[in-house]
């Protein structure tokens, strides 16, 4: 009780870390926020490390390799009563014989790297956007922004869909429908940021010392209004993994043999029934990621807000 | 102005009767026209009509074409064996072929060669009305399509032959995955009485389940890895014979195919006379295979396109893991695949154009002879899926369709076998076996080897309708034009050919016709046809429709020669060629 209220007492500056040191501060003061962040250190560290981690390269068909190993047989742990006469597999074999514990932690590395790229590129183009619509106002953001509510209109996995079909299937071409499906929404909240941040006196001050519009834009508009924008991006990170993951269940993305968790279920979706496990650890591996992503991102949002800062 | 007026409707009949009378009498002179009707000029408008007495009319048989082709030269781009088909009498029918053909009667039996009504296809040419409905004089009658959905057929209450239909109705249903399928009959017979192609990994399911009883199906199928040999880099044959020598076949049986099935050694099944003489297919050597790969100056550093399509088929029980395992295994001998998919519809056509430069396809056997398999892939009819023909092969093979000794039959074969081995226009890979599944109270179901169920011999249990899951919906019921397993089984039940299998067997039995004789050459073939039978609508089942229904699929002009695809994909791979072909 004494430390609380010490601590209610310490002047709130003088304990100030700087932004980031106080965001990380009140990111790691709330328990869901936390959890978030360990899975996905969890996840990075086994996207790193996956060469260390799996037992097999991926694409391997461990016919031949393995002795006494069969197609879609269930994981067979030793310590967990499966006899020494059955080659170890924490995670059982797919359907074309290849290892899934070893396919299931290299689609950690494909499924992050499509999150983050797909999310990054949406970001940069939909801030960009955003930045100029803002800022500029009148026409151009007229047309930006209703541009922006054109591609808003269509659903978004039918857009990405169609944007996929025309372009050819490929996991690069699935990122990038995702990617411009995701601009508008990004834009929208980096607009909104700008709109409300110019008007604030230190920008006027600004223009005032005869600062350049550009750097006016870059040096003092962003980045007081760059924080909602980490948050939605945390958010959609988790939304872009599963989005992509959709793409290559349906067979538009990741294309025969990558070892991504969306295309993995899509393959044998249809054995559901006759060996579970082959749609069970990608799809818990997609949860945990999708599950990650969506923790940490409340936590920030909750951190970053000003007026719930503690 | 009262008499004109009065006269104007028979003056309108007059012109109607005129004109009638003039399309008519235009149609008959043209040869290729002749026979959308051939029995018009003899029945005057009469014959067709149900319950006229057959005996007591004239009848005048017609000849297809009017002048029969000379075999010793024949037309520019003719390949075929048919001189004429003659309608001598009512009964009778003669075959009039350029050379022997051994194996005429199981040709003339399968499903494409049902016997359609020639005045029934004239009325439903206009708008091939004819795809998608029926008229033959089988045991079943096609009742309603409902597009997406299913088919009914009901029993032919004046069915011809001996064993009467025992199921009321007969209702062809489908879905494209083995597991919907498994997941109907599970329902219970209301959802469907059996399916077609039980998943491998689903057989012992199937066997375990009390309700439900499990029928194999002999491996009579092959499956194969094609490559179009004017496309580069496959238009070496060095580097093909470098890949038959890379591809471990057995990893791939083994995985992927059901108990029963084989690793082909050869292209066609060794329960054929003839399939299995010759060397066998190369032995699996990845390290030969390399260095056959380098030594040939393959260029490794580029990615090369399989295509194959998800379409479970009886020889092909696991599309997209032979294909990934296809792509796995071109990566050991470090050839980068990228695998494309084609839908159902466009992957036979592009395939049959020679589109695809590697490519997965398969084919199930349709009667027991070479020429069911080899022809049709290698044969001078062939199509151009494997691009160029190789001459050597083709005219071993028109050589040993004709060769009438056994002795003999068996070297052509064994020389053509390892024409094929040496050129490797495609890799044998396996011969699948398969399963049917039904509940288990029905009885008298079988699996044919050949693929041709038989369902008029069925029990359901103590219901009277049998409903059966296909793999896909019937493409239509124009039988000669149709190649697909789904919609030949539909044309079976309802369609009947001069000869027929016999159920769930390969032997080749007499059925609309009694009996059907060669001359002492083997040229000529006279069909003596049963009398009496009648085709659903009513009409009476003579000579000139077994003219019709034969020169419509064999004469490319023909006024009949158009249909679902128009492609009339067997017909040249059974008979060598059209006549008159499309310039290709």
């Amino acid at each position: 009780m004494s430390a609380v209220i010490e601590a209610e007492l310490v002047d709130p500056r003088s304990t100030s870390k700087g932004i980031w040191g106080d965001t990380l501060g009140n990111v790691l003061r709330q328990r869901n926020a936390i959890v978030g962040l360990v899975i996905l250190i969890f996840l990075l560290l086994t996207a790193v490390f996956a060469d260390q981690i799996a037992a097999y390269p991926p694409n391997q068909v461990l016919l031949g390799s393995v002795a006494g190993v069969k197609k879609s047989s269930p994981p067979c742990i030793h310590v967990l009563g499966c006899p020494d006469d059955r080659p170890q597999l924490l995670m059982g074999t797919d359907s074309n014989v290849r290892d899934v514990f070893s396919r299931v932690v290299h689609g950690a590395r494909v499924s992050l790297f499509i999150g983050f790229a797909t999310v990054g590129f949406a970001i940069v183009i939909g801030t960009l956007i955003g930045l100029v619509a803002g800022f500029a106002g009148g026409w151009t953001d007229n047309i930006l922004m209703r541009l922006m509510d054109v591609v808003l209109v269509f659903p978004a996995l039918l857009l990405a869909i169609a944007i996929v079909t025309a372009l050819g299937q490929s996991l690069l071409n699935a990122q990038l429908s995702i990617a411009i499906v995701a601009i508008p929404i990004y834009a929208r909240i980096m607009r909104a940021s700008v709109l409300s941040v110019k008007e604030s006196d230190f920008v006027t001050a600004s223009r005032a010392l005869g600062e350049s519009p550009a750097g006016i834009l870059f040096r003092r508009v962003f980045p007081n209004a760059v924080t909602p924008l980490i948050v939605a991006g945390t958010l959609g990170i988790g939304g872009a993994v599963l989005d992509v993951a959709a793409l290559s269940f349906l067979g538009y993305g990741a294309q025969p043999p990558t070892a991504e968790w969306g295309s993995m279920i899509g393959l044998d979706s249809g054995k559901l029934f006759t060996a579970p496990h082959l749609v069970f650890f990608p799809g818990l591996a997609l949860v945990l990621t999708v599950f990650g992503f969506n923790l940490l991102g409340d936590g920030l949002r909750d951190a970053l807000d000003p007026r719930l800062n503690r | 102005m009262s008499r004109t007026t009065r006269w104007s409707p028979l003056a309108v009949l007059g012109v109607v009767a005129i004109l009638f009378s003039a399309c008519n009498s235009s149609a008959s002179p043209s040869p290729s026209s002749a026979a959308v009707a051939p029995s018009t000029p003899a029945s005057a408008g009469a014959s067709a009509s149900a319950g006229a007495s057959v005996s007591a009319e004239p009848y005048t048989g017609t000849s297809y074409p009017d002048t029969a082709v000379d075999c010793a030269s024949k037309p520019a781009g003719y390949t075929g064996e048919f001189s004429q088909i003659k309608a001598v009498d009512r009964y009778t029918v003669e075959f009039d072929l350029c050379a022997p053909d051994v194996a005429f009667l199981s040709k003339i039996a399968f499903a494409t060669n049902g016997i359609q009504d020639s005045d029934w296809l004239a009325k439903h040419a206009p708008d091939k009305s004819y795809v998608k409905t029926a008229n033959g004089t089988g045991p079943y009658m096609f009742k309603e399509w409902v597009s997406g959905d299913h088919i009914t057929l009901e029993a032919n209450p004046n069915y011809w032959g001996k064993d009467k239909p025992i199921a009321k109705t007969l209702i062809f249903k489908w879905a494209e995955t083995a597991e919907k399928r498994l997941q109907d009959l599970q329902a219970g017979s209301g959802t469907a009485d059996g399916i077609d192609n039980v998943a491998p990994d689903d057989f012992d399911t199937v066997k375990n389940d009390p309700n439900l009883q499990l029928i194999n199906r002999d491996a009579f199928t092959i499956l194969y890895l094609g490559f179009n040999v004017d496309k580069a880099p496959w238009n070496n044959e060095k580097v093909r014979q470098a890949i038959a020598m890379g591809i471990d076949r057995q990893r791939i049986n083994d995985t992927f195919n059901p108990p029963g099935s084989e690793v082909a050694d050869f292209f066609t099944p060794c329960s054929v006379p003839g399939a299995c003489e010759g060397d066998k297919w190369y032995g699996y050597d990845k390290a030969a295979a390399i260095q056959a790969l380098k030594d040939a100056n393959f260029d490794f550093s580029k990615t090369y396109d399989l295509y194959f399509r998800p379409k479970v088929r009886g020889y092909f029980p696991n599309p997209p893991g032979v294909a990934q395992d296809i792509q796995a295994q071109f990566k050991d001998l470090g050839i980068d695949l990228k695998v494309h998919t084609e839908d159902n519809a466009t992957y036979l056509g592009n395939s049959s154009k020679g589109q695809y430069s590697l490519f997965l396809l398969g084919w199930g056997g349709d009667y027991p002879d070479m020429t069911d398999f080899v022809d049709y892939h290698f044969g001078s009819g062939a199509n151009g899926a494997f691009g160029k023909k190789f001459d050597d092969i083709t005219a071993l093979l028109t050589q040993g369709a004709s060769e009438l000794d056994a002795t003999k039959r068996l070297d052509i074969y064994k020389q053509a076998n390892n024409l094929i081995r040496q050129h490797v226009p495609m890799i044998p890979l396996n011969h699948a076996a398969s399963a049917v599944a039904y509940q288990a109270d029905v009885t008298g179901a079988q699996a044919s080897p050949l693929g041709n169920d038989v369902f008029w011999i069925v029990k359901p249990g103590d219901r009277d309708q049998i409903v059966f899951e296909q793999n896909a919906e019937t493409a239509g019921l124009y039988c000669g034009d149709e190649s697909d397993g789904d919609s030949l089984r539909n044309c079976e039940q309802i369609y009947d050919p001069l000869y027929t299998y016999a159920p769930g067997k390969t032997d080749v039995i007499p059925n609309l016709a009694t009996e059907c004789k060669p001359n002492d050459d083997g040229t000529k073939w006279t069909c003596s046809l049963v009398q009496g039978v009648k085709f659903h609508d009513g009409a009476d089942f003579d000579a000139n429709d077994v003219v019709t229904t034969f020169a419509a699929q064999w004469d490319a002009k023909h006024p009949l020669h158009v249909g679902n695809l128009g492609t009339f994909d067997y017909f040249p791979g059974l008979f060598g060629g059209f006549l008159n072909p499309p310039a290709s």
